[in-house]
């Protein structure tokens, strides 16, 4: 229990110190766009793929239940809700948590035990800058376009599922999709995808610059980055839904 | 270099996709919302709006045309809802429209609709207030659904005694089952069969009777449909009238007259109620008889006297003559 307190305070000293580097000028701008190819675009696929899925299953699997109530006309309505609010951007966060988390974790893990972040420091340059800020932003600002897309990606996968076993026309599905969401379905969910994206980044930053203990020391930043970082996503999801339900958001 | 700016372009790409499809998905969104377009404001107020919330849609004949902005509690008994209608129904909607509160479907969302009145008015304007209809709630409906099933219950209850009773009693099932029974009403039903269509062919000939008596053809037909007739009848029945109240008079009279010689008084009362006068008259008859039988031996007396023998001769030869002739 103290070692999870003192991780937990050693990971806010760490986010706090990002905080204090981002204010500070010369941002690395190009690292920046570079850590956003590989963290949004080198992600989309997988994203988009698992976002179509799951939207296509989630209908094929709420149909037959709706139908037990005579209430299959309610699949786009219920499906975009469910979707829009939690499916996509939890399961976004699950996979860049899974895919980015666990490299960026690798990489500054083997940076740290190869001692290239020391070289770093000893050669001038601000390696907690160079690495952490422009990792940390750009999961923070990437994550979320990425699960915007997969909203989209997971209602047309809705789209499809509700046309497996039924007939839903393509503007009925849509202009239904669109009569059910209200701003308070979408800015919350968006809202916490940026502290998703924060989230994972950070984690895998810390546990990659804190990686000691030679070769295994990174594969144990890698899965302990994972692990905690997808735990923080569930975490931060039950905090936001608390907040949008104190907030009558909902 | 080339790769660097391939990279770039692609993660360019990737941003914009992301932010238009949020830009687009909240544009559709805010257009659902009435966000973008010209709207204006109408307000209902209400006993209960059977929690109805700000964003719930508001239909004006069955097509939303807008959205519930506000929902404030004035008193005790009064809710106020505001909402946001879009401009181009403006003209549609009236002032003697009635606003209620509804569900969309059976478990669907709160909604206000809207409903025309039948009678003609002026357009609704900004801030109108328009009138409501206390919906029916959920409660409501519970409520006639209980009578109703215990109504069921108890019409149930009585249908099962009845079965009951039918059941213990063999006389319906020994009719049901008996095969003369049977026979006979197959009988009955054929000699139904026969009187029906005897019926029918009476009916036919009543039909054409009365047909003729519309015709006029025949007495009867005269009778109903010549107008002279009927007006000579009119005639007799008056005259009728007044013989009867002549006679009504006559008998009136007659009464009293019987009454009054029954009670003696005037002559014909005394003549046929007064005995003593009877007895006088009887005595007086007799005196007169015994009177004449005198008078005509005086008389016999005369016509053998020598004075007036001559004449009495004279007399039988001319009444001798007429005879003879």
């Amino acid at each position: 229990m103290k070692d999870i307190i003192i991780e937990i305070g050693l990971i806010t000293k760490f986010a706090g110190r990002f905080f204090r580097e981002i204010i500070k000028p010369r941002f690395e701008f190009a690292e920046f766009a570079r850590q956003c190819y590989y963290i949004g675009n080198r992600s989309l696929p997988l994203v988009a793929i698992t976002a179509f899925i799951m939207g296509l299953v989630i209908t094929i699997q709420s149909r037959p239940t709706l139908v037990e109530f005579g209430a299959q006309a309610w699949l786009p309505k219920m499906v975009s809700v469910s979707l829009v609010r939690e499916i996509a951007p939890v399961i976004t966060a699950l996979i860049c948590a899974g895919k980015i988390g666990s490299g960026i974790g690798a990489e500054l893990g083997s940076m740290k035990v190869t001692e290239q972040i020391d070289a770093m420091d000893v050669s001038g340059t601000n390696p907690y800058k160079f690495l952490v800020v422009t990792r940390v932003m750009a999961t923070t600002f990437m994550i979320p376009i990425l699960a915007i897309l997969a909203d989209t990606l997971s209602l047309y996968g809705g789209y499809l599922g509700a046309n497996i076993r039924g007939v839903v026309s393509w503007d009925l599905y849509w202009s239904q999709v669109f009569d059910t969401l209200v701003y308070s379905d979408i800015v919350p969910s968006v809202t916490k995808t940026f502290f998703f994206g924060f989230a994972i980044g950070i984690i895998g930053c810390y546990k990659g610059f804190n990686s000691n203990k030679g070769t295994e020391g990174v594969g144990q930043s890698a899965n302990s980055a994972v692990v905690i970082s997808s735990l923080l996503v569930f975490i931060l999801d039950l905090l936001a839904v608390q907040i949008t339900d104190v907030l009558n958001l909902n | 270099m080339a790769k660097e700016t391939s990279k770039n372009i692609r993660l360019g790409l990737f941003v914009l996709l992301g932010t238009a499809f949020l830009i687009f998905a909240l544009y559709l969104i805010g257009v659902k919302q009435n966000l973008f377009g010209s709207t204006f404001k109408l307000r209902a107020q209400f006993q209960n709006v059977n929690g109805l919330m700000p964003g719930n849609n508001v239909r004006f004949t069955g097509i939303d045309v807008g959205t519930v902005d506000q929902v404030e509690i004035i008193n005790d008994s009064t809710v106020t809802v505001s909402m946001v209608i879009e401009d181009k129904v403006q003209i549609f909607i009236k002032k003697n429209a009635t606003a209620i509160v509804g569900t969309d479907g059976l478990m669907g969302n709160k909604l206000v609709n809207i409903n025309p009145s039948i009678q003609s008015s002026p357009s609704v304007e900004d801030g109108d207030l328009l009138k409501t209809r206390n919906p029916i709630g959920t409660d409501d409906m519970m409520r006639t659904l209980n009578i109703t099933n215990e109504n069921v219950r108890d019409v149930s209850e009585e249908i099962k005694q009845i079965v009951q009773k039918l059941n213990r009693q063999n006389t319906l099932w020994s009719i049901l089952m008996d095969t003369i029974v049977a026979e006979n009403v197959k009988q009955a039903i054929v000699h139904i069969k026969v009187t029906s269509e005897r019926t029918a062919l009476v009916a036919g000939d009543l039909s054409a009777i009365i047909k003729d008596i519309k015709s006029g053809k025949g007495t009867i037909g005269a009778l109903l449909t010549d107008t002279s007739f009927s007006r000579e009848l009119h005639q007799s029945i008056v005259n009728i009238k007044l013989i009867s109240d002549s006679l009504a008079l006559v008998s009136g009279d007659l009464h009293y007259i019987t009454s009054t010689v029954k009670s003696g008084k005037g002559t014909l009362g005394t003549l046929l109620m007064d005995t003593t006068f009877v007895t006088n008259i009887n005595k007086s008859i007799e005196n007169i008889k015994n009177g004449t039988k005198g008078f005509d031996e005086d008389m016999e007396a005369l016509k053998h006297s020598v004075f007036l023998r001559n004449y009495f001769k004279k007399k039988d030869k001319e009444k001798a003559k007429v005879t003879k002739k």
